[in-house]
């Protein structure tokens, strides 16, 4: 049992490691075909400063061999080069201060939508069409079917406008409070209506009538077999939400202006920065398959009935 | 039942937890800057910098930096009257140039006493030389080095052969430290903006060993810099703080101890950040919210002049007759020209104006845009000569558009069959309008595809993303495109020098392609006492050769002479359709008192004083 689970865990890194390769090969043609460059701006620069800039980066080789030296750095030195835009800055330093902001951002927003999700949920199905659940799933209805920027500039209106008590720009931690609620509400609102209705689904199991029977009391139910066992699709959604949040949502980023990597990736695609784009693409695609391979191995944590495949 | 009531105080508690949080946010970001403490100002105007290395930048929002961070030969200020003018700041005064025989003219500059960098190491001569030489450099190879066009010597340095390798790679600019205290420089010919070129950021002055480190520009910790203050931190892309240089020599004029760059291009986010209170300035406006903005907020919400134009530009080569057209060769290029200056009539600048860009622009009939100032100080647009009753090529007033429009089609049904049941031409080709992805270019889009529909002119509308727009406009891959253009010095050359064949913003394809055989130009300098006559000559044999008899011309008033014939000839081809002169919009709080900004867009908080 244990020896298939490495064997597995080690063909699901070398699985990660390959998807990474794809990624950074795909990203890398791709982002070179596309038209326009790093030194192509509004104001034309003499072919000879052009020349001078591309050969300083390296940029009048040969695509293939770009690539392999990319490859090389990546691989050998961890080295992701400087950013063409930013000058005299290296990519691994803004991707980590983005990081940084977007990783406290994200986690916390994970943390609390994942808390108060289960909770909300696993109240709504105990007090199944009581007030109570019903006031819940009209909330939950409301925040799961309102996108991020709505939701945002709402919040900004009401706290930041109106009532003034909170900043509108996240460059302080202050400031972080309306993007952390922006970012929570959406995933709050689907874990609640999910663990509803998987709590829903597990407390009508033949387990469950068979503890009741026994006498076993409403609290070890609840919280011995049927949390634990309601948890399954909130896992599954767990991994790829905590992935997506934490890399940035360019969205709450812009409208609060947090310095995050989102906003970095973004623009990085429209300066054509080329080492920006793949450090940003490598770092986010590395962090999804992580995210996926984690959530794989909980599952079978969560319930050992589930085989590795 | 338990549970219901451990749920309910557990949200209870959420809900107060959550309430002491948000008020605890809040409390610290209100207080304001009393009287006795030092003076403290939150501003945004973009996000970011791409750079604020002096030599580097090219670009508004770090220019604007930079002119607080470092003290060049000269500076923008403010009179009491208001009035802009460039001043002595480094140098002890701006000496007149001193011309040599060979036509070069030399200024010797003293510097002033005291100048310290924020290292507290003296600011010598030597730095200058320096800094100005790396900033032309051919190792540095910086988008601005061409600032330094004028310097004797420039020319030598970026002169290349076929194979594009530099011929004289020891040459270098006729710049020299005399001593710590005099730097003497020698241009190639008079220059009539050389003192604003004195306050452009391309020619502050860096140290050699600070320089040394490639990455010194992106860290307090290694940013030295002399002017009136000094960087004080840098969160990147949230947050840059500059506070007052004491050792700066005109520290006590300066009014603000510490100005707050918060670094954000979202317009809806500095508007909220503007009406909350936590921002004094903010340079950009979401386009949607202008009308309200100058109803609710009259004293505080400004569009200035800025010196540049937003147009439309024709690809020269894009071939635009009926396709049963028996004209050819010469005949057929100057009905081109024709048939272009008639569409562009067709256009009612003022509605583009007034309900769409609504910044206050101005609607525009000439290329080099209202600002730029002619040799006698008066608005070089103005006087274009066509006629006196308008400013510009044209009349863009509401009451001249019922003639344009009639003169616009009068034009076109000389080359265009013209269905009078209709009022719509029948064979016009149909064209494609190349614009970048954005709001306010694609309704200006929509705009002229109306108004050419309107005359049976069928206009479709294309966007591509920015660096791809560029490319495919730089390519001359397109039928007619949006354009707009910025000048980085008042003088109209850096309006004009940009339609050369070989220049690399020669969107237009002027003398390229099939327009590369194309004589039609004629230049006649001789009533300006030059020898140059040329007729049915190609665009190099005419256009090129002018741009480069302005650029050696040292007679100021021949020059602007010879200026206005180049637009002349230029609006003549039809290729350009001005449309409007930008302005920049911005929002400033009342209670700020001292601030201004230039007409390049740099904005100036070292005066400002924040009252209430």
């Amino acid at each position: 049992m244990n020896s298939k689970m490495t064997f597995y865990i080690l063909k699901r890194i070398f699985l990660a490691i390959f998807t990474v390769w794809v990624v950074i090969t795909v990203t890398f043609f791709v982002m070179h075909a596309v038209p326009g460059g790093p030194f192509v701006g509004e104001k034309a620069t003499t072919p000879a400063v052009q020349a001078a800039m591309e050969a300083k980066y390296g940029l009048d080789k040969p695509v293939m061999e770009q690539y392999f030296t990319y490859l090389k750095d990546i691989v050998t030195k961890f080295d992701f080069g400087p950013s063409l835009k930013q000058r005299g800055r290296m990519v691994i330093d803004i991707i980590f201060d983005g990081m940084k902001t977007s990783m406290v951002l994200g986690l916390i927003a994970a943390g609390i939508s994942a808390l108060f999700g289960i909770l909300l949920g696993a109240v709504a199905a105990l007090r199944r069409n009581k007030l109570i659940d019903r006031i819940i799933m009209v909330i939950t209805t409301a925040f799961v079917s309102m996108p991020s920027f709505i939701m945002g500039s709402l919040l900004l209106a009401l706290f930041a406008i109106e009532l003034q008590i909170l900043p509108a720009n996240g460059s302080t931690p202050a400031g972080l409070i309306l993007p952390i609620v922006t970012l929570a509400l959406y995933p709050m609102a689907y874990i609640t209506r999910l663990t509803r209705s998987s709590m829903l689904d597990v407390l009508g199991q033949d387990y469950i009538r068979t503890a009741k029977a026994k006498g076993v009391s409403g609290r070890d139910i609840i919280f011995g077999h049927a949390l634990k066992n309601s948890l399954i699709p909130v896992i599954t959604y767990l991994g790829p939400m905590l992935a997506y949040i934490v890399t940035g949502s360019l969205v709450v980023e812009q409208i609060f202006a947090v310095p995050g990597i989102g906003r970095a990736f973004v623009s990085s695609i429209t300066n054509r920065d080329y080492p920006m784009i793949m450090g940003t693409t490598i770092i986010l695609a590395a962090l999804i398959v992580i995210m996926n391979l984690v959530t794989d191995i909980l599952y079978k944590l969560v319930d050992p009935r589930i085989t590795l495949e | 039942m338990k549970m219901k009531k451990v749920i309910a105080l557990m949200l209870a508690a959420v809900f107060v937890f959550s309430l002491a949080a948000c008020n605890g946010g809040g409390g610290g970001e209100s207080s304001q800057s009393q009287s006795s403490e030092p003076t403290e100002i939150n501003v945004c105007i973009a996000s970011e910098p791409d750079t604020i290395d002096p030599a580097l930048n090219s670009a508004v929002d770090g220019a604007t930096l930079l002119a607080h961070l470092f003290s060049g030969l000269a500076k923008w200020e403010q009179d009491e009257n208001g009035k802009l003018q460039i001043v002595a700041d480094a140098a002890k005064e701006l000496v007149e140039g001193v011309p040599n025989q060979d036509g070069t003219i030399t200024y010797t500059y003293t510097l002033r006493d005291g100048l310290k960098w924020s290292d507290g190491k003296d600011v010598t001569a030597k730095d200058y030389e320096f800094s100005w030489k790396r900033a032309a450099s051919t190792a540095l190879a910086a988008d601005y080095g061409y600032m330094f066009e004028v310097v004797d010597g420039y020319d030598k340095i970026w002169e290349t052969n076929d194979k594009e390798e530099y011929v004289n790679p020891d040459a270098e600019l006729n710049v020299k430290a005399v001593d710590d205290k005099t730097l003497e420089v020698t241009l190639a010919n008079s220059v009539a903006y050389w003192n604003e070129l004195l306050a452009f950021p391309a020619y502050f002055p860096v140290r050699e060993d600070v320089v040394s480190n490639e990455a010194w520009a992106t860290d307090p910790s290694t940013y030295v810099c002399n002017g009136p203050y000094k960087l004080a931190s840098w969160e990147h892309n949230s947050l840059i703080t500059l506070e007052k240089n004491a050792d700066y020599p005109d520290a006590d004029s300066i009014k603000m101890d510490k100005i707050n760059f918060y670094l954000s291009d979202d317009a809806n986010n500095m508007l909220t950040n503007f009406k909350n209170g936590t921002w004094a300035l903010i340079d950009d406006v979401p386009t949607n919210e202008i009308a309200n903005l100058k109803k609710d907020y009259p004293d505080e919400f400004f569009d200035v002049g800025q010196i540049g134009t937003y147009y439309v530009c024709w690809n020269i080569n894009e071939k635009i007759l009926p396709e049963d057209s028996k004209l050819e060769g010469a005949e057929a290029e100057t009905a081109k020209a024709e048939i272009r200056n008639a569409v562009a009539l067709l256009l009612d600048r003022n509605y583009i104006v007034d309900q769409i860009a609504q910044g206050g622009e101005i609607p525009a009939s000439s290329f080099v845009a209202m600002g730029l100032t002619d040799a006698d100080g008066s608005e070089f647009y103005k006087n274009t000569g066509v006629s006196k009753d308008f400013d510009g090529y044209f009349n863009t007033s509401a009451d001249a558009l019922d003639a344009n429009f009639a003169s616009a089609v009068e034009t076109l049904k000389k080359y265009y069959n013209y269905d009078e049941s209709t009022k719509k031409f029948t064979n016009f080709p149909s064209m494609t309008y190349l614009y970048n992805t954005n709001e306010n270019h694609k309704a200006i889009g929509e705009y002229i595809q109306s108004a050419l529909a309107n005359v049976g002119i069928t206009l479709n509308l294309e966007n591509q993303e920015w660096a791809t727009f560029l490319n495919t406009r730089k390519q001359g891959d397109y039928s007619i495109a949006r354009n707009g253009w910025l000048a980085d010095y008042n003088d109209p050359i850096s309006f004009l020098d940009m339609w050369t064949t070989a220049s690399g913003n020669n969107d237009v394809q002027f003398g390229k392609g099939d327009n590369a055989n194309v004589a039609i130009y004629n230049l006649d300098l001789t009533d300006l006492g030059f020898e140059t006559k040329v007729e049915n000559g190609t665009w190099a044999e005419t256009y090129d050769v002018l741009i480069s008899t302005i650029k050696s011309c040292t007679d100021n008033d021949k020059r602007y002479k010879l200026m206005h014939k180049a637009e002349d000839m230029l609006m003549g081809t039809g290729c350009i359709c001005p449309i409007y002169f930008y302005t920049d919009t911005y929002m400033l709080s009342k209670n700020v008192k001292g601030f201004f900004s230039n007409p390049l867009g740099y904005k100036y908080f070292m005066y400002c004083t924040v009252e209430g």
